[in-house]
């Protein structure tokens, strides 16, 4: 197995920049995920490791290859297409054979190779159906197989599970998870949806509307201690409140005009003194109650102005003294909860100082 | 398309187009080059001198006979487009909108006259028209005439004869447009309060112009060439320019004459198209503004 | 479905059927009376066959019948030939713009058409024949294969070409397995038209084939000017027969018929 490497990789479409010096590891091995909106050019990234798009500067390795200039069919990449592109004029068992076809493998071979893949997709029984004749999920399945029984370097996966309705997606992320693991193949997984992403992910990385890499990392590390107010408001949803930090003897305090103080966490490499900076804290990671509590770095007070039951959680929006809008996602943890929070309450927000991001972008 | 772009750096030097220029070759050897001929016909001098360059096939048109051929062909390609246009409507509203059943078969029996040799098409109308064909032997047994109507070599066998063959090349546009028509618009208008002839006049009309326009043009333009028709159910004594562009071609061998007067035909026959596109557009942004 | 009374729905169909009437009473009696037994060909005589004879018997009919056949098959496979060399190797290319050249062919009333190679083969002093109508019949057919295999070429998905090659094959490969299988369809369809086009023209064949050389629809032409027998209806049924098994063949071929348009 071998790792992806990208160096200052540029793309250009009719004259417009779509990626610009871009470069990325993926290690091998990984379920790797990039996330973006649509229109990052993710997509476009796959498909040049893929081999269907040709950078216009940069270079693609695999492991210590130069594959940049390498054609398509020759690498040892396979992708899943975003809308399958399965052969609509074979079955299922010609369409995941095909490879194994051009390279003229004996028919014995192909068969008993085939059959084995099948069955770990779970298409075990559908073996001669023609495609027309499968759901959706059974199509992405073939479009899997497919891909997988090339036994390739690495898989790339376009946003494979957007046709599908909720619950299906989520037993198929599960199933992929399953999948990557047993074959350790390296998995590239392209998506918009945050969720799937966390799902999935060893490791991941974030592009934003311009084409750039804002920030790779573990899941969890891009959830928690994102980089920029972009990943912090793409992954999941946040708080973003700008103000002045003012650093004293014994603490640091982030000022923001018309609402008050709050204590902040500041690492000691920097200069933060007087500088503009940004806090993100996660709605999560706020309580709210009705009633005073103690033993949090943070209090403030507001006026609840919209509740929303989303059955795990509560979402609550707290207009604070200066107007702004504060999101509370509180866990439907009773059925009978002692403290009911309704309009037009004032309730006390708390939060831990370590709980807050200090962005400065 | 994004995809294009990379194939193509791959597959420029890949792609030997060099075996897709036969085709091309065929018909730029075979319809352009022979257009330009006629062209070149139509200013060349008599007597083979071919660098004597002269107007004088155009000139010699300007004699009114002409323009009596030239309108009467406008004349018969004009009202056939409209009439067929008219008569293709209904059947392709119905078809699209009425039959669920046997449209298919339906389909396959208004398309099949159509491939049935224009000739047998023409020889199967003498039946009818003729002084003791169907028609006529009808309305004797009926006693509704006394004496054989004189039918064949008539303006109406002419123009009776044209819509009958010209017709399904007015239809199947119209149809394709109607049937790829969403249903669900006509639900839409019904809910928000029109009646069918509001919904028709507003929804359904304004959006299968453009497929109706494609009927109207797919007879209009042929139907101006048309001479086979004239000449066998016409009499052969009113000229059409079919019929006049065959006589110097292929009697008189006057290529020149008959180059001249193609080409003037053409630039009619232009003329008429652009006319109708425009009065089409027009037409079209008055019923956008009347909504 | 749009609420319309049943009055205006009944009216409705009765018009439409008229216009069915409309279009197959004169083919009815044309067929009905190639089985008439009288040589003036309007009047009902009685039931016989001997007019199907005299047409099996006739040599300028079957000239006639080889002439069109020959044309026909030959226009068919050099049309097709070269119009999928042309689809395929020309459409992702700098050609692509000039796919549109094979537009004009319809475009173009076909007497001016006609006029055009006429005048082609006349100043190149080529003789007229079967050659040249072979050449001409093959312009026709050009003008049908390309619109068409061009149109189905750019439905297909073209994320089956980038899968074919992701999963290892060549060009070449993709264009043998996948490609052309799912073209077909379309093939079959075109040449099927071609094939009837080729059969039933009358002006270009009328205007190309010189002195000599007839096909079936001039010789129906001529009967027609010359004064008919019944054997003319007895052709025309035949021609019919055949036409319609051609266009029965062509319907039920997947693909979307109403674009076709002949």
């Amino acid at each position: 197995m071998r790792s992806i490497r990208l160096e200052h990789i540029k793309k250009v479409f009719d004259g417009e920049t779509i990626i610009d010096n871009l470069s990325l590891t993926i290690p091998s091995g990984k379920f790797f995920a990039l996330l973006g909106p649509s229109g990052s050019g993710k997509t476009t990234l796959l498909r040049l490791i893929a081999g269907l798009e040709i950078p216009e500067q940069g270079k693609i390795f695999l492991g210590n290859q130069d594959i940049t200039h390498m054609p398509v069919n020759e690498r040892r990449i396979n992708t899943v297409f975003q809308n399958y592109a399965l052969f609509p004029h074979m079955n299922v068992f010609d369409n995941v054979a095909y490879a194994m076809k051009l390279k003229k493998v004996p028919k014995d071979i192909i068969e008993q190779k085939v059959i084995k893949m099948l069955k770990i997709v779970h298409l075990d029984k559908h073996i001669y159906k023609s495609i027309r004749q499968l759901s959706g999920g059974q199509q992405q399945r073939v479009a899997l197989a497919r891909a997988i029984i090339n036994e390739p370097d690495v898989l790339l996966l376009d946003e494979p599970l957007a046709a599908l309705d909720l619950k299906l997606r989520e037993r198929m992320l599960l199933e992929l998870i399953e999948l990557q693991d047993t074959l350790k193949t390296t998995f590239v997984y392209v998506t918009h949806d945050q969720f799937e992403a966390l799902t999935v992910a060893d490791y991941m990385a974030i592009m934003n509307y311009d084409g750039e890499i804002e920030q790779v990392g573990t899941p969890k590390e891009i959830y928690e201690f994102p980089v920029s107010s972009f990943v912090a408001q793409f992954v999941g949803t946040t708080n973003i409140i700008k103000g002045i930090i003012q650093v004293n003897d014994t603490e640091a305090l982030l000022n923001i005009e018309g609402l008050q103080s709050f204590s902040v966490v500041i690492p000691k490499d920097k200069e933060w003194q007087g500088r503009e900076i940004m806090m993100s804290i996660r709605p999560e990671k706020i309580e709210i109650s009705k009633q005073p509590l103690t033993g949090f770095s943070n209090h403030l007070q507001g006026t609840v102005k919209s509740i929303v039951y989303h059955g795990r959680s509560t979402q609550y929006n707290v207009r604070l003294k200066n107007d702004f809008l504060l999101q509370v996602f509180e866990q439907n943890e009773e059925h009978f909860p002692q403290e009911v929070i309704d309009y037009d309450d004032v309730v006390n927000l708390y939060w831990q100082k370590e709980n807050v991001v200090l962005l400065e972008r | 398309m994004r995809a294009e772009t990379g194939f193509r750096s791959i597959f420029k030097q890949e792609l030997p187009f060099f075996w897709a220029t036969p085709a091309f070759v065929w018909q730029v050897l075979f319809l352009y080059i022979p257009l330009f001929l006629v062209l070149i016909y139509s200013i060349l001098g008599n007597a083979g001198l071919s660098e004597y360059l002269t107007l004088e096939h155009y000139t010699a048109l300007l004699d009114p006979m002409y323009a009596a051929i030239l309108l009467r062909s406008f004349m018969l390609a004009n009202v056939n487009a409209l009439l067929c246009t008219l008569l293709a409507f209904p059947v392709a509203y119905y078809l699209a909108f009425f039959v669920t059943r046997f449209k298919n078969h339906l389909i396959f029996f208004l398309i099949l006259p159509f491939w049935i040799s224009f000739m047998v098409q023409i020889y199967a109308w003498f039946f009818v028209l003729e002084k003791h064909g169907l028609i006529n032997s009808l309305l004797l047994n009926l006693g509704i005439i006394s004496q054989p109507i004189h039918l064949l070599n008539t303006p109406f066998a002419i123009y009776l004869v044209m819509i009958y063959c010209y017709v399904p090349f007015a239809v199947m546009p119209i149809y394709s447009t109607l049937e790829k028509f969403d249903k669900r618009l006509l639900e839409a208008s019904a809910d928000l309060g029109a009646t069918p002839w509001q919904t028709f006049l507003r929804v359904t009309l304004p959006l299968s112009a453009l497929g109706i326009r494609t009927g109207f043009f797919l007879v209009l333009v042929p139907s101006f060439g048309e001479f086979v028709i004239p000449t066998l159910l016409g009499g052969g004594k009113q000229l059409y320019v079919g019929s006049l562009i065959s006589h110097y071609f292929l009697l008189a061998r006057n290529f020149n004459l008959g180059a001249s007067f193609t080409c003037v035909s053409g630039i009619v026959l232009i003329i008429s198209g652009i006319s109708w596109y425009l009065l089409f557009r027009w037409a079209f942004n008055l019923s956008r503004r009347a909504q | 479905m749009t609420g319309r009374s049943s009055m205006s729905y009944y009216c409705f169909t009765f018009f439409i059927a008229l216009m069915y009437l409309f279009l197959y009473v004169p083919i009815i009696v044309l067929v009905l009376f190639s089985f008439n037994d009288s040589t003036f060909p309007y009047i009902w005589k009685g039931f016989t066959l001997r007019w199907y004879s005299e047409l099996w018997h006739s040599h300028e009919v079957w000239n006639a019948i080889s002439n069109s056949l020959i044309v026909a098959f030959s226009s068919v496979v050099l049309s097709i030939t070269m119009g999928i060399l042309a689809v395929l190797y020309g459409s992702r290319n700098r050609l692509a713009q000039l796919l549109v050249l094979f537009y004009g062919t319809l475009a173009i009333p076909e007497i001016v058409v006609a006029v055009g190679l006429l005048s082609f083969f006349s100043f190149f002093s080529i003789p007229f024949g079967l050659t040249t109508l072979i050449a001409a019949h093959t312009l026709l057919g050009l003008g049908y294969v390309v619109p068409l295999i061009y149109g189905r070429y750019r439905e297909l998905d073209y994320a089956l070409t980038e899968a074919s090659m992701d999963l290892g094959a060549t060009r070449a490969q993709t264009f043998y397995r996948i490609i052309i299988p799912l073209l077909a369809p379309a093939l079959l369809a075109s040449a099927l038209l071609v094939f009837v086009i080729s059969l039933d023209d009358f002006i270009i064949s009328f205007f190309c084939s010189g002195a000599s050389t007839q096909t079936l629809p001039m010789y129906i032409f001529s009967m027609i000017r010359s004064g008919t027998t019944p054997v003319v209806n007895a052709l025309s049924t035949g021609l019919l027969v055949v036409s319609s098994f051609l266009v029965l063949l062509f319907s039920s071929l997947n693909i979307k018929k109403v674009d076709m348009l002949p």
